[in-house]
């Protein structure tokens, strides 16, 4: 009886070996973004020297920085509900084109000023909620409703200006992209607080706390009495919001409308939350995440053209770190069911 | 000093979709203390819990709580007439810290000018910990860096938390489901320790669990439950372990319902054998013979490991050690597939998520393990699907409206009855029965004993896990019992000669 | 008794017009664009809307039994990209040397066919050894994709006039219907034998319904799964094949747009993306349906910008009237 006891003992020993593995593990893979920030950091000033870590390198890192930013903050509450968002490239362009011909601009004669900019934004609000509604009410997997609405929102970019994009005029819109305060520059100050906005919802208000409880199992909030629907439509609006404020950046900078400006944004968005720690499968993760995950694949893409890289391979490269960080973060076992 | 009841609960049934989970149970309980609730798998335990917390209603059947009526349409009005659970699976949000898990729902309390005002919440959850005597547990750690122990006194704090809101003095249900099957003997002294100093106080604790040792030692009152029936209550004083096992066991085999005059003594030839085969962390040590025309029941609590056994056998999962070999041959199974190949099978015990293809009809459902078996160069052949899903339906009499119905038209018992059928028509010859008779009705019970007698007769031999003990026992020629991940007895159970339930409950438990 | 055979008569008539709703949806869309514009029925444009078809259908063919699977794949369009820019420059690496250009035609096809096929085995490995759900997979290989086919050539390339002719078997037509399109229909139809007729094909649908059932029932899941997601790859390269011939040159981004009206014509046709159930005959119709839009739109003169948004409402209207919503458990995310 004592030998067989000691036996069952192993067996406990051997089971909570393996949660300590997996704690480890777990623990390793959440400081590993910040390591390979550092690392890439000190590979391309070791490579490129002064060109690299120079302040004006320096402030285009942050003005680069910017719309991957607010997009993938966007993006970050999504997948910690466990969901995904593709229409990105789709809002984006599309809130980019609206605003583009409602302020003063080459095309047409509307002069709405920051109205226009507002209505602009409240689209892709629009759009959000929807995705949100269609995917809880129709129970249809978000990755199919928001793949959808980014073709649908891609063709609406173009008919807004339908063929020839609008050139922006309105004097204060022209001015503001060699606006800086600080040494930085406008846009990564509306960047900034975006994420100051977000870190305030993710932190300090009863909603950040109810994402964290969807994501992890739905069934956790919903017997305390917490609208699960709800939560979920509520942060595909408010990825729709930040998809719009990057949109309405993206003309800022450019200068002019057009769905081009959301294109290819939605790779280095995905790459960028995943790399930074939040997992697909929702419940971990979060925004600071999302910085350090942003700041990797601005300085990786920085860097890469510093070095001359061939600018077709970027895509590639992002793609392929998606893969990377997807792999290392997913859980695996016969009884797991991946579709 | 005269008790004062807290809650009871009067003649509870709940029948699901015709079978009857509980036949009118009773629970009685006082303020301050402790009782133990103990009975086999299936015997209601778990049920009544549910009913108790709300998760869902009895069918019939009255309880009171601090003396008024008490129906709770959900946990949260359960939890504001002072009972809470601990459930077995654990309902903390890892990512989180203990404090915003203890508030959780409730952070609408700190907010002050549109922030959560964390440091007034963490101040409460402290003294939230120092009620259940955990004052040890920073607030501010994330769940996930705590032990499971701790885990389990922060769940045990969020529940009388939750039971106290509003009066501070209400004496509250705390219902623990197997509380200890993830700690180890010291965490489970600190445990019991908390149980204690709670009941001080005049909470009053339902302790579940499979560990009779445990129970007999925390239990003020013990309750048994069989079948979904009282089968005792008795105090600590006079509860021995004997009397316990005695309780628990239903009535002994009856010759007729199990077929014993059918039962044939096994063959000699071994047709599968493990040797010291183990999966890390959930069982070891396993030797395991199978002889040609056997049955060979393994019985064993939830979490002893005989369900892991299965899923290895039959190529689910992989051994972490240990070998395994069928006809003489070592095998190293990398997917059920491969174990098909040699003629394993296995009927899942979750027929929904493992056992059904819900959408496909009765005939697909039945060819699932065998199309290549009923093709023709290459190409199945729609007339061999028919007639044998024709055929099964007719043997083991399943209810549906055609053989194209879609399975999920189907009850449960007969759904059971088609995954039977596949396992029949696969051609197996070691099958593995997880559960056979799970959510079936008595007549189809029988009918699937006499089948399984009959399979064994031509020559296939049969690992059972039983639904009951009682099934096990009758249904098999050798009876393995397993502890912990640990085989711990073997019974020959020759027809005539079968082993009492008690001297295998004793082993199990 | 007697109800429940009325509410079974009720739900039966609702699943036979469920079944059959993109037929319908076929000839009312005919009907109204004949009524806008009463060219659409001419010979011409038949003739036009029928081998435009060809290259969709061919995709689409791959494309179904993922979706019965309950998996996706949005690489499609790009790796027909890749296979499109790479068997041209294939083609032209050979094409100074004597080689019949029949020949040269013929190895840089069966290249490209193996490049699809080992793309689609990558990815489907990627997704069944690793488990990492295919759409966040298909989604990586977009992005490799489109770099590689921007990596091999980042500009349209012409067919050159040695290898001209090639290309002109497109044109053979056999009545009002082109080779290519009735290349692809046989292809649908044969494979729409072996997923319903083999042991394989079966198993494909068991696969979608339940994953762990199969597993458990001894069905070889991860292998059959590769083998899917090759086939997608071998339809994929094909797809890229036709275009190439089409229009007789090759261009980076050419299946781009690809992958949206795949799927589209896929769940269109009624091939439900949560798997188990669906059917390649069905497909033909969703291709149709894609295909007419997409023509009568361009006839009566619709802002080609609208066909995107059309096509992204067909995917939610398809997808939400052909979803199963019958188990309440499941968790969608």
């Amino acid at each position: 009886m004592a030998k067989e006891n000691q036996a069952a003992l192993t067996i406990q020993e051997e089971f909570a070996k393996k949660i300590k593995a997996e704690n480890r593990r777990e623990k390793i893979i959440k400081w590993a973004p910040v390591l390979v920030l550092l690392a890439l950091i000190v590979v391309f000033t070791i490579a490129r020297g002064s060109a690299f870590a120079s302040v004006s390198n320096l402030v285009a890192i942050l003005n680069q920085w910017a719309i991957p930013l607010i997009v993938a903050l966007g993006l970050t509450f999504v997948i910690m509900l466990g969901g995904i968002d593709l229409s990105i490239d789709g809002t984006v362009g599309m809130a980019g084109s609206i605003a583009s011909v409602l302020v003063m601009n080459t095309l047409n004669d509307n002069n709405f000023g920051i109205f226009g900019i507002i209505i602009a934004i409240l689209c892709s609000v629009v759009v959000g909620f929807f995705v949100g509604l269609f995917h809880v009410k129709l129970k249809i997997p978000s990755f199919m409703v928001s793949f959808a609405f980014m073709n649908i929102c891609t063709g609406i970019a173009y008919l807004s200006y339908s063929g020839t994009p609008a050139t922006v005029s309105d004097p204060v819109l022209k001015a503001l992209p060699k606006v800086s305060f600080l040494g930085i520059p406008f846009i990564t100050w509306v960047a900034l607080v975006m994420l100051l906005l977000c870190i305030y919802i993710q932190e300090y208000t009863p909603f950040g706390r109810y994402i964290y409880a969807v994501g992890t199992d739905e069934t956790i909030p919903r017997s305390v009495g917490i609208n699960v629907d709800h939560v979920k439509i509520k942060v595909f609006t408010l990825a729709g919001f930040l998809f719009g404020v990057a949109g309405v950046v993206g003309l800022i900078r450019l200068g002019q409308g057009q769905a081009g400006i959301g294109k290819d944004l939605m790779f280095p968005a995905q790459a960028a939350v995943v790399i930074g720690g939040t997992s697909l499968s929702g419940g971990k993760g979060g925004v600071l995440n999302t910085v350090v995950g942003t700041l990797i694949m601005t300085v990786l893409i920085n860097g890469l053209t510093m070095m001359g890289v061939n600018p077709n391979i970027k895509t590639g490269i992002q793609g392929i770190i998606i893969l990377v960080a997807v792999i290392l973060t997913t859980k695996r076992g016969a009884t797991v069911i991946s579709k | 000093m005269e008790k004062k009841l807290l809650f009871s609960a009067k003649n509870i049934t709940k029948s699901f979709y015709g079978t009857q989970a509980l036949k009118g149970v009773d629970l009685d309980i006082y303020e301050g203390e402790v009782v133990g609730l103990i009975g086999e798998n299936g015997a209601g335990k778990s049920t009544l819990l549910k009913i108790i917390i709300g998760v869902q209603p009895q069918t019939s059947g009255e309880m009171t709580m601090h003396g008024r009526p008490f129906a709770p349409a959900d946990p949260m009005a359960a939890n504001k007439e002072g009972i809470g659970m601990v459930f077995q699976e654990q309902s903390l949000i890892v990512n989180l810290s203990v404090g915003q898990n203890l508030f959780f729902g409730h952070e609408k309390d700190f907010m002050r000018m549109g922030f959560v005002n964390w440091k007034k919440m963490y101040e409460e959850s402290k003294k939230v910990l120092e009620e259940v005597n955990c004052g040890y547990i920073n607030p501010k750690k994330k769940v996930i860096d705590l032990n499971f122990a701790t885990r389990q006194m922060v769940e045990i704090a969020k529940v009388v938390n939750l039971t106290k809101s509003g009066h501070d003095d209400q004496k509250c249900l705390i219902l623990l489901d197997e509380p200890t099957s993830v700690l180890n003997e010291e965490e489970v002294q600190n445990l019991f320790k908390e149980v204690r100093k709670l009941t001080a106080k005049g909470h009053a604790v339902v302790f579940v669990s499979h560990r009779l040792d445990e129970v007999l030692e925390i239990s003020d009152r013990i309750y048994v439950y069989k079948d979904g029936e009282n089968a005792g209550n008795m105090d600590i004083k006079d509860a021995t372990e004997e009397k316990l096992y005695a309780a628990m066991v239903g009535r002994e085999t009856t010759t007729e319902y199990y077929h014993l005059a059918d039962q044939k003594p096994a063959g000699k030839e071994v047709v599968l054998e493990t040797k010291d085969l183990g999966l890390s962390g959930v069982f070891k040590h396993c030797n395991i013979k199978l002889h040609k025309g056997e049955i060979l029941g393994i019985c064993g609590v939830v979490g002893s490991g005989k369900e892991e056994i299965c899923s290895v056998i039959c190529g689910d999962e992989k051994p972490s050690s240990g070998e395994l070999y069928v006809n003489g041959k070592k095998v190293d199974y990398s997917s059920p597939a491969n174990a098909l190949h040699d003629g394993i099978l296995m009927i899942p015990k979750e027929r929904h998520a493992e056992g059904i293809v819900r959408n496909l009809s009765v005939a697909d459902n039945m060819a699932l393990s065998n199309a290549t078996l009923l093709s023709e160069h290459g190409v199945v052949s729609k007339k061999k699907v028919n007639d044998q899903a024709d055929e099964w339906i007719e043997r083991l009499r399943i209810k549906t409206s055609g053989r194209e119905a879609e399975l999920i038209s189907l009850s449960g018992g007969n759904q059971q009855k088609v995954v039977f059928a596949r396992a029949l028509a696969s051609q197996a010859d070691i099958i593995i029965l997880n559960h056979p008779t799970r959510g079936v009705d008595v007549g189809a019970k029988e009918e699937i004993y006499a089948l399984t007698r009959e399979v064994v007769a031509q020559g296939k031999s049969v690992i059972l896990l039983g639904d009951t003990l009682d099934e096990c026992i009758g249904m098999s020629n050798r009876v393995i019992v397993m502890k912990d991940g640990l085989i711990t007895g073997e019974f020959q159970a020759d027809a005539g000669e079968k082993p009492s339930q008690v001297s295998i409950v004793s082993l199990m438990m | 008794m007697e109800k429940t055979n009325t509410v079974s008569k009720a739900t039966s008539w609702k699943k036979v017009l469920l079944k059959n709703y993109s037929i319908l949806v076929v000839v009312v869309m005919i009907v109204i664009f004949t009524i806008l514009e009463p060219n659409f029925l001419n010979s011409m444009n038949i003739v036009n809307l029928l081998s435009d078809s060809a290259p969709l259908m061919i995709m689409a063919a791959g494309m179904t039994p993922i979706l019965i699977l309950g998996s996706i794949d949005l690489s499609l369009g790009s790796m027909c990209s890749v296979a499109n820019v790479m068997m041209l420059a294939i083609m032209l690496s050979m094409k100074d040397t004597a080689m019949n250009p029949f020949l040269i035609f013929a190895i840089a096809l069966l290249a490209t066919m193996a490049a699809g096929i080992c793309s689609g085995i990558v990815l489907g490995l990627i997704h069944v050894k690793l488990k990492v759900p295919s759409f966040i997979a298909s989604l990586a290989f977009m992005s490799v994709w489109d770099s590689a086919a921007l990596m091999i050539t980042s500009s349209p390339v012409k067919l050159p006039k040695a290898l001209k002719m090639t290309a002109d078997w497109y044109k053979i037509q056999i009545g009002p219907v082109g080779l290519p399109l009735i290349m692809s229909v046989l292809v649908i139809v044969v494979y729409h034998f072996i997923i319903t007729r083999r042991a394989f094909g079966r198993s494909i649908f068991a696969i979608g319904g339940n994953e762990r059932a199969a597993r458990i029932a001894g069905i070889k899941v991860d292998l059959y799964k590769v083998i899917v997601f090759a086939v997608n790859g071998l339809c994929a390269a094909l797809g890229a094949m036709f275009l190439l011939v089409k229009a007789k040159s090759s261009a980076p981004t050419v299946g781009e747009s690809f992958t949206l009206m795949v799927i589209s014509a896929v769940v269109a046709g009624g091939t439900p993306n949560t798997g188990g159930s669906g059917s390649l005959l069905k497909t033909i119709i969703g291709v149709f349906i894609i295909s007419i839009i997409k023509n009568g739109m361009n006839m009566v003169g619709v802002n080609v910008y609208w066909q995107k948004v059309v096509y992204g409402a067909i995917i939610l209207l398809a997808v939400a009237i052909t979803t199963d919503r019958s188990s309440r458990s499941r968790v969608v995310k």
